[in-house]
């Protein structure tokens, strides 16, 4: 039985017939050569680059209105996910009552001379192509560690939790090879993008320091950037990014977090073990096992921890490969010495044929572990953000180091009834908490209070969106004090729980400074608009 | 040895891999230089952006004969190969996921529940014939949109009306372009936008009143920035926009003062001799009037009221002067004004009286918003008779019924409520029964309350759109999921009346139907399909429209199908059967050809009966609402990025688009006012009007006056402060000016000093 088509039927099944192809004439007769040619032939130059130089972006800031046209014809003809973009639009503005000024602002990689994402990559997934200078990435090399994200002072990579990598403009490099304008240019209806060739040398003799791109934006003395822009209007001394006074918060990297508190905490421990080596050799011979194993086990779980912070762990292997200018190869190297020299020093204090090698190996663990914490520093002073300054983030992982390691020390010892030198530790605890949380609360109040501070952002950031934090560090910080004070007062099973106690809460204390340490950095980046 | 381990290190480096794949490009064939072979089409075709006026052409790139990709169309004379993000990103909505996918109809409970498309014609007649039976033909009415193609809005028209039998029907085209159509069709004789836009490129000076074109229309600016006369660009808005930054001149007057400014402008040009007499003479009517009108707009009284020097005020009409080739433009700040109608024909009367009109880079042009505003205005059958006639004439009724084979009888002998009249006899209670179609009042009417509020007065309303998801459609009792954009056949006009092609390079989602489609069904449940047997397709109604034009100011007889529409780049109307000499080679067809690009009015001849433009004016006033002691502040709306299309329903679903704008409303206040409400930039901030009170972000910028403050029309709360205004000749709503309150709110962050 047939039943009959009704008109909806036959409407809904022409809704579904696609007929573009079929009832319209297909006109494309030397389809091979890109049309829009004719329009941006003369917004990229006639000839390669010669040696010595590449190629750069330059941007008529008088042309470029806001349409932002560069971001979505990037992410189409790039073929970029759903919500990513490797070109953006920011905003200054300024100028007077009289004369108000606005200037919009699009930007993307600025193809550094000195470019510092390819410095920091570990396994050296970045590529300054040799002819045309352009920063390429290897998707595939990449084991998304980000820490290029951080490097870079213009926000450019772009991490993908979807493919556990970064990816970043590459100036259509294959466009430009085949003579084909960037998808940017191509797609800028004033004109207002174009690629030139620059000589690096020029680039890099003119990038003093103190030279921007744009006002607020990072000193081009660090990257050597070789993007231009050019206006015949004057800029206001007071241009500002549309974002200047947002406050915002950065990535936690909860993993970065665990990762550096309990290597700290264990290198920490290590050196405890060696003070006790040199100041107390008998009581060394009855504490270094525990020492040891509890110092490997928090090193171990520190490392665990650091692999979920990799979009792709398993290339992680290859990080070697950035040793001559990555930190963070650096600091995997150092670690992989520390972790080795601890598994040593374990293995000397359990095993009695080695226990001659056990203060030795103390000592030795102790050193790669303070090059490996040094590492970790570096890591962070490298990006040259001004909360994460070379004094400030030194005396905060050494001080985390010291802290939780006499803290770990002190409990450690009271459990196996050692009540005078878990004392001696919980007091040498309670002088360098009070010293480190006194002197992070006194550069708090001054970054706060001087606004020409470098960190005055971050403690602004810390200040508006953190207090909670603050408020429960300083809880912390008073629980931690009581309870050391009332173990270093008592003795026995008390004192055990009290020193257990007053670590716990330093430790929650160090998890929630080094949060602030992630969270309230000042990460500098191109202008952006007034808000997302 | 070093060459050794940099070797082996080479080795240990992934160049290529699946990762790297995913963005390899390949030639893309079809004129379209390189593309992701992820993406790689094996077809292409070409069609018109569906979002703004501008009317770009986009290369849609196929597979399968599915668009997966677009690029802007590089042989389309409008756009030259460019697209603002919203055309980049015009396929990305289409597979948004609260697509209307089925009938909704709100049940027992309240809810809206998927019914099938039988049952829900079943009860969209039943529910409004039924209030027809009770409370007449005028308890029944439709809104509808300047968003959907010629034909649809046709057969809509045309189906409301002569089918149905309903008196009243307007469309959101009443929001943006009404002013302009009244203008032109008082002064001209009929709604004529006279331009192309290659005049933006003949201009010496362009004058721009009230448009903000590198926001609101990116790819007309692009045609700005093509000029080589080194033009002298005025911009009269009350904020440094943009458009005024890149201008060479910018004049911030106060708001709703323009109509003064145009005035005294005249009165100088006048008194300086600085006039086309012979052009005057020949081509218009109402000078002797006029020029005497204007002696009271003195300098001084202009200054007084715009906050303009009489250097500045002297200086435009300098400039104006010395331009050879003078174009004059405006848009929303103009066309959204209680007194825009008159400030319009201002503009036009500048154009007339210095004989700039007619020549290649002059006119007195408004600037449409919609992609189909024009089609709206032509053959919506709402304020105009089919083909921009009279409801209110026998003669154009009987041409009308004759063609579509009607009794005249059913064609209504008086004109259709405007917007305004429709939300107020739903308030009212005249109104009962309310078809929206491809629009969204709830959000982008002025004070939207009284949108809220329909929920309760109205006994059926039905909401045809493409999200079930919208302000309106939450609020329906009927939901009919319509095909969009890109789904579907049809044609668009756009500012520069050039009719351009939608073709159909997406499927619909589930049981999606075309605006077409569903006027057809509704027909056949109606009972009037028999009228209308002839509306087989989209392009056998464009041949119904072409004899509608017949004769007409916008004759398009000679256009002879869809195929030369997509063949010529678009084809601008008029093109009469038989007209004009082709340029042209003939490609494929012995078809004649337009030129890509033409003007009206070479010759002098306007639409009037006696050819002769008219000088329409009348002395301004002030706005309803003015600030005060406890209102102190003008709040001014207005578009707020390229990336946004008005109330978000298309350009909120593209993930690239949202990264475009700030996802929170903002409002723009200058420092000295902020300082001295001590509110910091990126606090919340209360706005009050008589209306209502949101809250938004405070974005502190000297780009906006102090005493005035702006709020993008994009955030759904902005409508609640807006003051239901209208001119009085147009009905068009004045979204830009009226007055609130602000105030700092504590915004829960701690604050170094007010901790």
């Amino acid at each position: 039985m047939t039943s009959e088509r009704t008109l909806i039927d036959e409407l809904l099944a022409e809704q579904q017939s696609l007929t573009a192809v079929a009832r319209f004439a297909r006109q494309h007769e030397n389809g091979g050569v890109p049309a829009q040619a004719r329009y941006y032939r003369e917004l990229i130059p006639l000839d390669k680059p010669r040696p010595g130089e590449q190629y750069a972006f330059g941007v008529d800031l008088d042309a470029c209105t806001g349409c932002k046209a560069c971001v979505s014809a990037c992410h189409s003809l790039n073929g970029l996910d759903d919500d990513e973009t490797w070109r953006d639009i920011g905003l200054l503005h300024g100028g007077t009552i009289e004369e108000p000024f606005q200037q919009t602002v699009t930007t993307a990689c600025h193809h550094c001379v000195e470019p510092a994402c390819l410095e920091g990559c570990p396994v050296r997934a970045y590529e300054k192509d040799a002819e045309t200078g352009i920063v390429r990435h290897l998707d595939d090399q990449c084991i998304g560690c980000q820490y290029c994200v951080l490097k870079c002072p213009y926000d450019v990579p772009k991490y993908s939790r979807k493919r556990g990598i970064v990816r970043k403009c590459d100036m259509c490099q294959s466009r430009l090879a085949a003579n084909e304008a960037p998808a940017c240019v191509q797609a800028c209806p004033n004109g207002a993008i174009t690629i030139r060739v620059v000589s690096k040398s020029e680039v890099t003799k003119h990038a003093t320091p103190g030279e921007r791109l744009l006002p607020g934006v990072f000193d081009s003395h660090y990257t050597k950037p070789t993007t231009s822009y050019a206006t015949r209007k004057s800029m206001p001394a007071n241009a500002r990014a549309g974002d200047a006074t947002a406050v915002r918060l950065e990535h936690a990297h909860w993993p970065l977090i665990g990762m550096l508190v309990l290597s700290q905490i264990a290198a920490g421990i290590f050196a405890s073990a060696s003070v006790i080596a040199v100041v107390s050799p008998q009581h060394f011979a009855s504490v270094k096992a525990p020492l040891a194993i509890v110092g490997f086990v928090v090193l171990q779980l520190g490392l665990a921890v650091s692999v979920l912070h990799l979009g792709r762990p398993l290339g992680a292997w290859r990080a070697f490969l950035g040793l001559r200018t990555s930190w963070m190869s650096r600091e995997i190297f150092a670690f992989g010495g520390f972790a080795g020299a601890a598994a040593g020093f374990v293995a000397s204090s359990l095993w009695p044929p080695l226990a001659i090698l056990a203060t030795p190996l103390a000592h030795l663990t102790t050193l790669l572990a303070f090059v490996g914490v040094a590492c970790s520093a570096m890591i962070y002073v490298d990006t040259r953000r001004a909360f994460w300054r070379g004094d400030l983030t030194f005396t905060k992982f050494f001080g985390t180091t010291l802290l939780l390691g006499s803290a770990g020390a002190g409990a450690l010892l009271a459990w196996f009834s050692f009540g005078e030198a878990a004392r001696a530790f919980a007091i040498a605890a309670t002088i360098i908490r009070t010293a480190l949380f006194g002197w992070e609360l006194l550069q708090l109040e001054h970054a706060l209070s001087e606004k020409n501070d470098p960190t005055h952002g971050s403690a602004l950031t810390i200040w508006q969106l953190l207090r909670p934090l603050v408020f429960a560090r300083v809880v912390l910080f008073t629980a931690a004090t009581a309870t050391g004070l009332f173990a270093i007062g008592t003795a026995g099973a008390t004192m055990t729980l009290f020193a257990i106690a007053s670590f716990l809460f330093t430790f929650i204390s160090q998890l929630i400074e080094r949060t602030v340490f992630f969270t309230a950095v000042i990460a500098p980046r191109m202008p952006g608009p007034f808000a997302r | 040895m070093k060459t050794l381990i940099t070797k082996a290190e080479e080795m240990l480096r992934a160049w290529d891999g699946p990762l790297t794949q995913d963005l390899v490009q390949q030639p893309g064939m079809f004129g379209l230089g390189k593309v992701p072979s992820r993406l790689a089409p094996d077809d292409t075709t070409t069609m018109v952006c569906g979002y703004c006026s501008t009317g770009c052409g986009l290369k849609v790139h196929l597979k399968d004969g599915q668009g997966i990709n677009l690029s802007g169309d590089t042989d389309y004379p409008v756009n030259l190969g460019m697209a603002c993000p919203k055309g980049w990103e015009a396929l990305t909505p289409l597979a948004a996921d609260d697509r209307a996918t089925t009938p909704l109809l709100r049940n027992a409970e309240g809810q809206l529940e998927a019914v099938d498309w039988d049952r829900a014609l079943v009860v969209f007649c039943e529910r409004f014939k039924e209030i027809i039976a009770k409370h007449g033909p005028e308890s029944v009415a439709w809104l509808g949109t300047g968003q959907i193609t010629v034909e649809e809005l046709a057969f809509l028209g045309a189906l409301g009306k002569f089918g149905m039998g309903l008196v009243h029907g307007d469309g959101n085209t009443r929001q943006c372009m009404a002013t302009a159509a009244v203008a032109y069709k008082h002064s001209f004789g009929f709604d004529a936008p006279p331009y192309t836009y290659a005049d933006f490129e003949e201009s010496d000076v362009i004058v721009l009143v009230g448009s903000n074109l590198c926001i609101a229309h990116p790819i007309m600016w692009q045609r700005v920035m093509r000029n080589r006369h080194r033009p002298e660009i005025i911009v009269v808005d009350p904020r440094k926009t943009e458009t005024a930054m890149a201008a060479t001149q910018h004049y911030a007057i106060t708001p709703k003062s323009d109509l003064t400014l145009l005035y005294g402008l005249a009165n100088i040009l006048i008194a300086s001799g600085w006039v086309d007499r012979e052009f005057i003479a020949t081509n218009t009517t109402g000078w002797d009037e006029f020029s005497a009108f204007v002696v009271q707009f003195t300098t001084e009284r202009v200054c007084a009221e715009t906050g303009l020097s009489a250097e500045e005020i002297w200086h435009i009409a300098d400039t104006i002067n010395r331009g050879k080739r003078v174009s004059f433009w405006w848009t929303m700040g103009v066309n959204q004004g209680h007194e825009a109608t008159r400030t319009a024909q201002a503009i036009i009367n500048l154009a007339l009286m210095t004989g700039n009109i007619g020549r290649p880079g002059t006119g007195a042009n408004s600037i449409t918003g919609q992609c189909n505003a024009m089609g709206s205005r032509l053959f919506s059958n709402t304020s105009n008779l089919l083909g921009g006639r009279d409801f209110l004439k026998a003669e154009d009724r009987e041409k009308v019924a004759g063609i579509l084979g009607i009794d005249p009888a059913r064609i209504p002998q008086r004109n259709s409520l405007a917007y305004d009249q429709i939300v107020d006899g739903i308030t009212s209670g005249k109104i009962k029964g309310l078809w929206v179609v491809a629009t969204n009042g709830a959000h982008s009417w002025i004070h939207r309350k009284a949108f809220e509020d329909f929920a309760g007065k109205l006994d059926f309303l039905v909401v045809q759109d493409m999200y079930a998801t919208t302000e309106t459609a939450q609020i329906a009792d009927l939901v009919l999921p319509a095909a969009g954009w890109g789904e579907k056949e049809g044609t668009l006009i756009n500012s520069e009346r050039r009719f351009g092609l939608v073709k159909k390079v997406a499927r619909a989602p589930g049981q999606a139907l075309s605006d077409f489609n569903i006027c057809k069904l509704i027909a056949q449940y109606w009972g009037c399909g028999e009228m209308f047997s002839r509306w087989t397709s989209p392009e056998a109604v464009f041949q119904i429209l072409k004899e509608l034009s017949r004769r007409q100011p916008c004759d398009i007889t000679g256009i002879v199908d869809y195929r030369m529409i997509d063949e010529c780049g678009g084809v601008q109307w008029p093109w009469a059967e038989r007209e004009g000499t082709s340029n042209f080679e003939h490609r494929t067809s012995n078809i004649e050809r337009p030129e890509a690009e033409r003007r009206l009015f070479e010759d002098g001849k306007f639409f009037t009966p006696d050819g002769r433009a008219r000088f329409l004016f009348e002395a301004p006033r002030a706005a309803a609402e003015n600030v005060d002691a406890e209102f102190p502040f003008v709040l001014l709306t207005g578009r707020g990025t390229s990336s946004q299309w008005h109330t978000q329903t298309r350009t909120g679903k593209s993930d690239v688009l949202r990264r475009l704008y700030p996802a929170e409303v903002y409002v723009e206040m200058n420092p000295l006012d902020a300082t001295r409400l001590a509110v910091v930039e990126h606090s919340m901030v209360a706005i009050r009007s008589r209306r209502g009170e949101i809250r938004a972000t405070a974005f502190l910028t000297t780009t906006v006056q102090a005493g005035h403050v702006f709020v993008p029309m994009h955030y759904a709360v902005t409508n609640q402060l807006t003051n239901p205004e209208f001119d009085p000749y147009s009905r068009q709503p004045s979204y830009k000016s009226c007055a609130v309150a602000i105030r700092g709110l504590p915004d829960g962050r701690w604050r170094v000093g007010s901790g």
